[in-house]
């Protein structure tokens, strides 16, 4: 009988557990009886009947129990009950639920913003075809030149293309010399970002274009008719017509037949060795025959597509071999060699230390979300402490109690979830419009339904989390541990656990900021720095003067000449000038190797000195409008002097070549070698990378003498800047119509656009990191108040015998004193590790740095002491003998 | 609040009898058995298994009718003893209730009302014996 005594009661959790609570052992009984009567009467088949009669009944009405309960007080089940009276206890406590929801949703949404970015950005994959097998390759060029990342030349494209092997196909990107852009011949041109690439292009990457075609492989090389491609932007930009495919349209006032046009979400960006990746607004094929091109000149990206599931190691391998077989072919075996990325690496290396900074400040928020609500609802349980005990005593399970604490918290866990992700998508939004414009994937950066989903369910967890505390806590009340509690001057176990997770919330919202006050100063340094010129009140636009309007160099000259004068006479311009690159604008940049024989600095070994600089060609009045600041000699002037081809150095130049000498009248060569050069002047370096730190050194020459057909014009001017543009459109289109003005900006909108990642990057972390404060004091609040209110009788005996105001007051001070102390002694390992993850997106500022660490110390003690003495001052008010007569 | 806390084991809501829909025939057979008096959960089975039933009630069918019928108010537990024709242990027992037997005798009312009209329409013949 005992036996089917447990197999009766096996069969009872098909049931509800509201019915066995109430129904269940008179069901048994009755199993009991039936199983008793078959065993006497017709012995263990009898029973075994009984059994399986039992089990099929269990099925059947516990199934049905749970689906339409026989009573309406259980007709929720235990869940929904409990549900109901959860949420209708925080209904009525309304003030507690907004101000839970309130920051759940605000510190659950700034998480989801974070995640959404590192999600989008770091991991989810590129959108195209096994995007894992996609590479950049780069040319390292070891001993030869000091540079590390190299384009690839047109015959290392075909090296590639030929290689076979793991190697399934190459393609070659370059940017494209001009981009005056217009539908027909008699519309407004527009400068546009255009892409000359291998035809097998779009094969590789594995997407189609939404209308027309892609490429064909022979639509390439010298000869063939030109054709282009159109992104959807570009399509949209010019009306959406899908009659365009097969139309002509003008680039560079050339005809070119347009393929047609990709689809809308094909956001490809061409990485360059150099500088950020670039937009892509066209795609046109070589009119070169890549294996002809001259192999010392680094001009393409190279992208290859390795065969599927190839390791990284067999790919990098194979693409060594071909490195080295170019070393040996083009440069003597001196040391060159080729290495791939992958495209998504490649793309995101330069945001990937500021986004984990800021994932690992999103999880620490999420923590002390966790930590703050349990702390809410620990303090909400311990009101209810009494009801607690009196419902044990009445009955109820531990169960239960634990099931409706873990209710509440679930439940406002979930909401916060689900509304931090609503709220999230206005901050996605937010995000994306002040983030750098560079950021790779920018587009991509959007709440889908999935990161929603994850997001909410970390909203459920953490209130499950939170609320387990609570729980266990109230699931062991009983009227013994209450009245021995309420004679314990601490509060008993929950004001331990209340303290302990007041001491973690200020080490929490030590760690989040102190790294954010690491950050900001790392940003100040930044915005403080001289970049080497004069940023304010300048104005610049991109004028081009291609072969197609211009067919002689002269005339681009003469052009570029009368666009300077015009530009130099409007009102309210000071003065112009023009350079192949603007500072902070490394993209548009070239290298080359410069020589200067019988300078002091020389080695002697030919490698080494011969130095790879950034060579600018700018225009005479330049370094002026700029403001740079003219170390020795001249600036290039006007008229220019015949016979003499003129450069101007920086000092880091200077400092290597003539280390206490005077360069000026040196002579130097550039490795293009057709002419000296001659040294007339010493500038500061106007820097082109980094705001904060010189970069490679720099060498001007005339542009007249051999530079650029592009050219960006500077205009000094006292008026706002930007509202020079329709004037300067004006004076362009009178000078040459077929020509537009290209890249309008300001050049504090430059610098800005520079610091965009690090502000955006500051900003966040400290509103992480405030947000993480307010939620501590918020906390520290709590415990103080609740502990003058429990202390009061104590307190009041004090000052009764004898104390005065200020002293006990001081007394309640050091509870929180003490609580804030002992948060920042364990934030201590915290601040440690934390300066390590920062310490790649810190600029100026040692992770150690003293000054800032103290300060943010201070400021927290500052804070969190103001906070414990609002409740404390309460203190102040008690009137010892009123108090003492009414206990 | 605590008389929230204490929902959380026992409470119950009373029904209205009089405008309580017709009996199941389970509801109706145990109220029958419990008209004779007090009976235990097997006793009820076995009383409707002598009585002459083909359908008779599984156990969880039956409990979940009690169930019911404890919160409608037609039944109502009474003292745990052990049964005398089976062990020594004890044993949850029903009665009756008033509102119950006015629901049985409603019941009944309604049913020969139905052997009524069925005799007059010829289902059944005219007199009993």
């Amino acid at each position: 009988m005992k036996v089917s005594e447990r197999w009766f009661r096996l069969l009872l959790r098909f049931y509800p557990v509201d019915f066995r609570d109430e129904m269940g052992d008179a069901l048994v009984e009755a199993y009991r009886d039936r199983a008793r009567e078959a065993l006497s009467r017709g012995g263990l088949t009898r029973l075994l009947n009984v059994w399986l009669h039992a089990l099929f009944d269990s099925l059947r009405n516990g199934s049905g129990e749970r689906a339409r309960p026989a009573a309406s007080w259980r007709r929720s089940g235990n869940w929904g009950r409990d549900a109901e009276l959860v949420t209708r206890r925080l209904l009525r406590a309304r003030a507690f639920a907004a101000a839970t929801l309130a920051t759940l949703t605000l510190g659950l949404g700034m998480f989801a913003v974070v995640y959404t970015a590192v999600h989008k950005i770091l991991i989810a994959p590129m959108p195209y075809r096994e995007s894992g097998d996609l590479y950049y390759v780069w040319r390292d060029y070891g001993p030869i030149l000091d540079l590390k990342k190299g384009a690839l030349a047109g015959s290392d494209i075909v090296a590639l293309q030929q290689a076979g092997g793991v190697i399934e196909g190459a393609v070659g990107l370059q940017r494209f010399l001009g981009g005056i852009f217009s539908l027909r011949e008699d519309t407004d041109p527009m400068e546009i970002a255009v892409t000359v690439t291998s035809p097998a292009f779009f094969d590789l990457l594995g997407v189609s274009p939404a209308l027309g075609r892609g490429f064909a492989r022979n639509e390439v090389g010298p000869g063939h008719p030109l054709v282009i491609v159109l992104t959807h932007e570009l399509w949209n930009r010019l009306g959406a017509d899908p009659a365009i495919v097969g139309r002509d349209v003008r680039l560079n006032g050339r005809p070119y037949t347009v393929l047609g046009v990709m689809p809308p979400g094909f956001g490809f960006v061409r990485n360059e060795s150099i500088g950020p990746a670039q937009r892509v607004d066209a795609y046109v094929t070589f009119e070169v025959t890549l294996a002809e091109a001259n192999p010392k000149a680094g001009v393409c990206s190279g992208l290859i597509r390795a065969r599927r599931g190839t390791a990284p190691e067999a790919v990098a391998a194979a693409v060594d071999a071909v490195g080295r077989a170019v070393d040996a072919r083009d440069f003597g075996g001196r040391g060159l060699k080729l290495y791939p990325v992958g495209l998504k690496p490649d793309l995101v290396a330069r945001v990937r230390p500021a986004l984990l900074v800021l994932g690992a400040a999103g999880i620490v928020l999420a923590l002390m979300l966790a930590v703050n609500l349990a702390s809410v609802l620990v303090a909400r349980a311990a009101q209810r402490e009494h009801e607690f005990a009196v419902c044990r005593a009445l009955g109820a399970n531990q169960a239960a109690v634990m099931r409706a604490m873990l209710l509440e918290g679930g439940l406002l866990g979930l909401l916060g979830g689900a509304l931090g992700a609503l709220a999230a998508v206005w901050g996605t939004r937010a995000l994306v419009a002040v983030a750098p414009l560079d950021l790779p994937r920018r587009e991509a950066i959007a709440i889908d339904w999935g990161i929603a989903g994850a997001v909410t369910l970390l909203g459920l967890l953490l209130g499950l989390l939170a609320a387990s505390v609570p729980a266990r806590w109230a699931a062991r009340t009983s009227l013994s541990s209450l009245l021995a509690s309420s004679a314990v001057r601490g509060g008993g176990g929950h004001g331990r656990l209340r303290r302990g997770m007041i001491v973690t919330q200020v080490a929490l919202s030590m760690v989040l900021l102190s790294s954010g006050g690491l950050v900001v100063r790392s940003f100040e340094r930044l915005v403080r720095a001289d970049p080497g010129f004069k940023p304010e009140g300048l104005f610049t636009v991109r004028v081009r003067a291609p072969p197609e309007f211009f067919p002689e160099w002269s005339d681009a000259v003469a052009f570029h000449e009368r666009v300077q004068g015009a530009l130099g006479a409007l009102p309210g311009v000071t003065s112009a000038g023009a350079a192949t690159t603007l500072p902070l604008t490394s993209t548009s940049s070239t290298q080359m190797t410069v020589t200067i024989p019988g300078a002091p600095g020389n080695t002697g070994d030919a490698e080494r000195d011969a130095l790879l600089v950034d060579v600018i060609a700018a225009r005479a009045g330049y370094v002026e409008v700029m403001g740079m600041r003219l170390l020795a000699g001249r600036a290039f002037e006007e008229p220019r002097p015949t016979g003499v081809s003129e450069a101007i150095i920086d000092d880091n130049l200077a400092r290597r070549f003539f280390p206490g000498a005077d360069p000026l009248g040196a002579r130097l060569k550039m490795a293009n070698g057709k002419d000296w050069l001659t040294v007339v002047g010493v500038v500061e370096q106007a820097r082109l990378y980094d705001v904060h730190q010189d970069g490679r050194p720099q060498l001007y020459v005339r542009n007249e003498d051999g530079g650029a057909r592009a050219l960006y014009y500077v205009m000094r001017t006292e008026r706002e800047p930007a509202a020079l543009l329709p004037e300067v459109q004006a004076v362009i289109r009178r000078l040459e119509p077929r020509v537009a003005v290209g890249d309008p900006r300001t050049m504090d909108q430059i610098v800005g656009d520079t610091l965009r990642q690090q502000r955006t990057s500051a900003a966040l972390i400290t509103a992480f990191a405030l947000g993480a404060l307010l939620l501590a004091a918020m906390g520290l609040f709590g415990i103080v108040s609740s502990s003058v209110t429990r202390r009061r009788h104590e307190l009041a005996v004090r000052l009764a015998l004898g104390a005065d105001h200020p002293r006990v007051l001081r007394l309640v001070l050091r509870e929180g004193a003490l609580l804030v102390g002992v948060g920042v002694l364990i934030a201590v390992p915290g601040i440690y590790a934390a300066g390590r993850l920062i310490r790649g997106v810190l600029v100026g500022v040692s992770p150690a740095d003293p000054l800032t660490l103290l300060a943010v110390t201070f400021g927290l003690a500052l804070v969190t002491l103001l906070t414990c003495y609002v409740p404390a001052r309460r203190v102040l008010r008690i009137e010892p003998a009123e108090l003492l007569r009414q206990e | 609040m605590l008389a929230e806390g204490v929902r959380l084991g026992m409470d119950r809501a009373r029904h209205r009898t009089d405008d309580r829909p017709a009996l199941r025939p389970v509801e109706f057979h145990i109220l029958l058995t419990l008209a004779a008096g007090e009976r235990h959960g097997y006793g009820i089975i076995q009383d409707i298994e002598a009585r002459g039933e083909t359908v008779v009630p599984d156990e969880g069918t039956m409990y979940r009718a009690l169930a019911r019928m404890l919160e409608g108010g037609l039944i109502e537990a009474a003292a745990r003893r052990p049964a005398p024709d089976a062990d020594d242990e004890r044993r949850h027992y029903y009665r009756i209730t008033d509102a119950g037997r006015r629901a049985a005798k409603t019941e009944v009312r309604r049913l020969e009302m139905l052997m009524r009209a069925a005799r007059l329409g010829g289902l059944l013949p005219k007199h009993t014996k």
